[in-house]
């Protein structure tokens, strides 16, 4: 842009730093100290003396458990969205049938309901579908609400494929199946990585269809563990913090390992 | 109501939905499920130290009528929808845990529980065994539908003795002192009361305790039983605007709307930021937790101070008298479950061992016994506390039905920011 | 709400299953197309577990069910009660007004950073890197910490409540300090989402475009209020949209972080739904409320999208 540096900008933008640390900073800080530090000094101060103590305690507590379900149910929603939207936009792009165009305006008016408004039907469905209190629960609702967003990410790429592609495809005597697996999927594959983070977070981070569909102490996800230990740690602030900061890791990790393909994917939902 | 044959209809599609899922739930493969297979099925709340007591209760029972047993615990949270759901089918539990009163209301209603009198009747030493002021609290239409089966938890006036010490102050008897204590504390830079505001349920108990001691237990009673217009009673009337006053004048602090029970009115108790503190006797256990050193030699307890003028008896309590066990209507082994129940839930070994834990069981003339739990001093008060109390009136989130549970919180929220008095909070509860 | 848009492809719409296993041949018109088949999974199970539901929800809104037995018919019932509540009229109000002020703010100040950030300099792309660190934290973990941090007395309320007019912290525990609280909480939460969109977007601004300016002697606001803005158009609609529907999903940082409190100054549609529904057990009447959200979500997007061009919606829509 200019060469000049922008004083203003640079301003804010330390400004907006010091919003996002400070918090991120207080729960770190909170997280490392007893409940009696804590309590004893003012909440800006410098951690008078660090302890494992709080992170041994949520271990300990089962959130390790809480961490595998709600994985779980983060991949098995990405590879059914995956599964269900990739076809699917293929047909939306390339197929005549009416169906693909029904299907495609569907999906366009599905974008603006919000998925949370239908959880009463959800929660009658589930039980009558014998589904009540598994994980299976969790990810019907929120792959089917997740649906519109992927299939239109994936059509908007598809549909920039040439169509000199599609013929030299068939040329060459493949069919619509072969024409999907060697020239869609591998065309898609940045937009899968949209469609998959995306999703993925969205899972990763549901919480009113796990608190809704399901019970048991055994399938809670990491969301109501943390809501769970509210109850638990009410009495220990800092044990808490160290249960939020905690259920970040995966992603952080993920963030530090792939920077670059993470804010790609996410980004990737605004469209071009 | 609905028509017999919607409702058969319904339970019969329900039923195979129910035991699937809980299967599901609980990873017990095998058995055909609650209910049906002969095992006694018991459904509790998860509780480290209640748990074990109950599953070797279990165990003394199948060892003896040679019946199986199960314990499925759940978290408190999701217990009440959990059952909510296999109480719509025909596998329920055979035992189920609950807080009586509305807890258990609409399950009495669509005639889902068994009622328990005439089997208390025919045994007049096992109803005995009980505080009648415990058992009638779990009575609904005047029938019997729950066993206690654990400790009772009054609401207590705990207080900061060393607050009281360095300001030369005795803990309030009466409303007057009351007032008066909020102006000293007030004074010396002390909130008087914490009250931890964010958590409605705690507010809940300033409006049990001076209804209560305004006007006695009945007025709550006719509400529960579903006569809206007792919020209109003068007592009520009264009752809130006392509330009110109170927090007009400072009585709470500032910022107490922000406050979170655990994290907030606990710690200020403790680290002398307040002087007194309304709350269930679990506060004691909570504190012993978390500030052992205080508990020992700065937590004083009191009971709430009487009213002048008021008809309600000073020794009435609020609170949960204790929590429940009930027996499914549906439940094919009605027999073992009562069974169960009758071994075991007065028995010396299960009594001693709620003892042991810290619990005060709410069973009769056990004063003596007191003296093996780790703090006798503590539940020796607590068991005075109700075997004196002419009345133990069940938490009112608990005892009114659901749907008016929540308009009552959020409009006592209003009550304590001083948006509503005692007339506009009658207004509010009319048309919720 | 007719949400028309131009079928994918043009030429007739065949009905059936398209061509599989017809030969290839040369003309571009015979290319093998793919058949319903290859649509059908996605567009049952969304209508199942999807457009059921929200079928659902309008014919639940005119029954009675207490979560016990069968839901029974009850008229109007549940949307007289609706239409004559003062407190869902109030939630209603709030819901809007919490939807537009966190618009207001956010919308702002992810377009500033996003910009920004989509600068190639070294020290922008460091920061942003911290800048998108929220986006790591779920919104029941942001809730929970943003809790303990606006505890009035041992949380950093106490400090930071004077700065804002509340002296003694009490911000979650006032009526308007709650709702302050909320758009706050929110906007730390989903700016560094809406960021990323602009920036992206600002990066794919030709730097052509700003070159011609420059020589023209446009100043840097110039720039951005000429070239930047109108560039970005689309994605300030994506992102509305994005925001207003989600505006929904504030129902988990209002029951984490209030729980409706104080005295219901922070009660919203959704919120009301899920007390109504998994707290009353007054389940038709929380689908009654489902319904007009579902109402109100969808009229509200509808209205950006007409608003902002009815052939800029299906670019949008699509690029989506």
């Amino acid at each position: 842009m200019t060469r000049r540096p922008n004083w203003v900008a640079g301003g804010l933008s330390c400004v907006w730093l010091a919003v996002v640390l400070l918090p991120l900073w207080l729960m770190v800080s909170w997280s490392v100290q007893l409940r009696q530090d804590y309590l004893d000094q003012g909440p800006f101060d410098f951690p008078r003396a660090f302890t494992a103590k709080n992170l041994g305690d949520v271990l300990s507590s089962g959130f390790g458990d809480y961490l595998v379900n709600t994985a779980i149910v983060t991949v098995f929603s990405v590879v059914l969205t995956l599964a269900l939207a990739l076809p699917a936009a293929y047909a939306i792009v390339r197929s005549r049938a009416w169906l693909a165009t029904a299907s495609f305006r569907v999906f366009l008016l599905g974008l603006a309901i919000p998925a949370q408004a239908t959880i009463i039907p959800v929660y009658w469905l589930i039980t009558r579908l014998e589904l009540y209190d598994t994980l299976t629960a969790i990810v019907l609702p929120t792959v089917a609400f997740g649906l519109p967003l992927a299939v239109l990410v994936l059509a908007g790429s598809l549909r920039d494929v040439s169509r000199d592609l599609y013929e030299a495809m068939t040329l060459d005597g493949a069919g619509p199946f072969l024409v999907f697996v060697k020239l869609v999927l591998p065309l898609c594959r940045a937009s899968v990585t949209t469609v998959g983070i995306y999703t993925g977070l969205n899972a990763w981070n549901g919480f009113l269809f796990p608190l809704i569909l399901t019970q048991s102490d055994e399938l809670r996800v990491m969301t109501l563990g943390l809501w769970n230990f509210q109850s638990e740690f009410g009495v220990n602030t800092p044990a808490l913090m160290t249960g939020v900061l905690l259920s970040a890791l995966p992603v952080l990790v993920l963030y530090i390992l792939a920077r670059r393909w993470l804010v790609a994917g996410l980004a990737g939902v605004g469209g071009k | 109501m609905t028509t017999h044959f919607s409702r058969r209809h319904f339970l019969g599609l329900a039923g195979g939905t129910t035991g699937a899922l809980m299967l599901g739930a609980t990873g017990c493969g095998g058995s055909s499920g609650p209910g049906g297979s002969g095992s006694l099925t018991v459904w509790s709340l998860q509780d480290p130290v209640q748990n074990p007591i109950q599953k070797a209760a279990l165990k003394r029972f199948s060892d003896k009528a040679g019946a199986q047993t199960k314990l499925e615990t759940f978290l408190n949270t999701a217990y009440t929808q959990k059952l909510r759901v296999a109480m719509g089918s025909p596998n329920t539990p055979d035992v189920l845990f609950n807080w009586g009163g509305g807890s258990i209301r609409q399950y009495v209603d669509n005639g889902l529980l068994q009622d328990l009198t005439p089997e208390l009747e025919k045994n007049p030493e096992f109803k005995a065994k009980f505080l009648p002021s415990v058992l009638e609290a779990g009575r609904i239409d005047g029938k019997y539908y729950g066993i206690p089966l654990r400790g009772m938890q009054p609401v207590i006036l705990f207080y900061n003795k060393k607050l009281f010490e360095k300001h030369d102050a005795q803990p309030p008897t009466t409303w007057a002192e009351t007032l008066k204590l909020v102006d000293t504390f007030k004074k010396a830079g002390v909130t008087p009361f914490a009250v931890a505001g964010a958590e409605s349920w705690t507010q809940l108990m300033w409006l049990e305790y001076l209804c209560d001691r305004i006007g006695g237990p009945d007025v709550f009673g006719a509400i529960a039983e579903g006569d809206k217009s007792g919020w209109a009673d003068p007592a009520m009337v009264r009752a809130i605007d006392a509330i009110a006053d109170l927090a007009g004048r400072g009585g709470f602090g500032t910022n107490f709307s922000s406050v979170q029970y655990q994290t907030g009115a606990s710690p200020l108790l403790a680290k002398g930021k307040a002087a007194m503190h309304l709350m269930g006797s679990w506060e004691y256990t909570n504190q012993l937790d978390q500030e052992p050193e205080f508990t020992k030699d700065g937590l004083g307890w009191t009971t709430f101070p009487a009213f002048e003028g008021g008809a309600g008896d000073p020794k009435a309590i609020v609170g949960n008298p204790t929590n429940y066990f009930s027996v499914s209507k549906r439940s094919e082994n009605a027999g073992k479950a009562l069974g169960f129940l009758k071994q075991e839930m007065g028995s010396d070994t299960y009594v001693d061992a709620l003892i042991k834990g810290g619990d005060v069981p709410a069973v009769a003339d056990i004063e003596a016994r007191l003296k093996d739990s780790p703090n006798p001093e503590f539940a020796g008060f607590v068991y005075d506390m109700v075997r004196d109390a002419p009345s133990f009136q069940l938490s009112w989130d608990q005892a009114i039905e659901n749907k008016y549970a929540q308009p009552m919180l959020t409009n006592l929220q209003k009550v304590f920011l001083g948006k509503l008095d005692g007339k506009g909070y009658a207004a509010a509860m009319k048309a919720a | 709400m007719t949400l028309t848009t131009k079928a994918p492809s043009a030429g007739p719409v065949r009905r059936g299953g398209g061509v599989r296993g017809v030969r290839p041949a040369a003309a571009p018109d015979r290319t093998p197309r793919p058949g319903s088949l290859y649509i059908l999974p996605a567009a049952l199970f969304f209508a199942v577990f999807a457009v059921g539901p929200v079928i659902g929800v309008g014919v639940l809104s005119f029954m009675e069910w207490n979560g016990l037995g069968d839901p029974r018919f009850a008229g109007t019932a549940n949307w007289e009660r609706f239409l004559g509540s003062g407190a869902i009229w109030d939630a209603t109000g709030r819901t809007l007004l919490l939807t537009g002020a966190c618009w207001v703010v956010q919308t702002p100040i992810s377009l500033a950073i996003g910009v920004w950030s989509a600068g190639r300099q070294r020290n922008r792309a460091v920061l942003s890197a911290v800048y998108f660190l929220p986006l790591l934290l779920s919104s029941a973990a942001i809730a929970l910490g943003w809790k303990a941090i606006l505890d009035p007395n041992f949380g950093a309320a106490k400090a930071l409540g004077p700065l804002i007019g509340y002296s003694d912290g009490d911000l979650l525990g006032d009526t308007q300090g709650a709702l302050l609280c909320i758009v706050m909480v929110v906007t730390w939460q989903f700016v560094p989402f809406h960021a990323l969109l602009y920036q992206a977007a600002a990066r794919n601004i030709p730097a052509s475009i700003y070159d011609a300016a420059l020589i023209d002697g446009a100043g840097r606001a110039t720039a951005f209020r000429y070239i930047t803005l109108p560039q970005l158009r689309n994605t300030i609609i994506t992102s509305s949209t994005l925001m207003i529907v989600g505006s929904l999903t504030y129902f988990e940082t209002i029951l984490l972080l209030t729980d409706g409190g104080p005295g219901g100054a922070t009660h919203v549609l959704p919120f009301l739904m899920y007390t109504e529904g998994f707290r009353s057990y007054e389940m038709g009447f929380a689908a009654t409320i489902a319904t007009a959200l579902v109402v109100l979500g969808t009229s509200l997007s509808l209205l950006i999208v007409r608003f902002s061009g009815f052939a800029k919606m299906r670019s949008t829509l699509e690029g989506i």
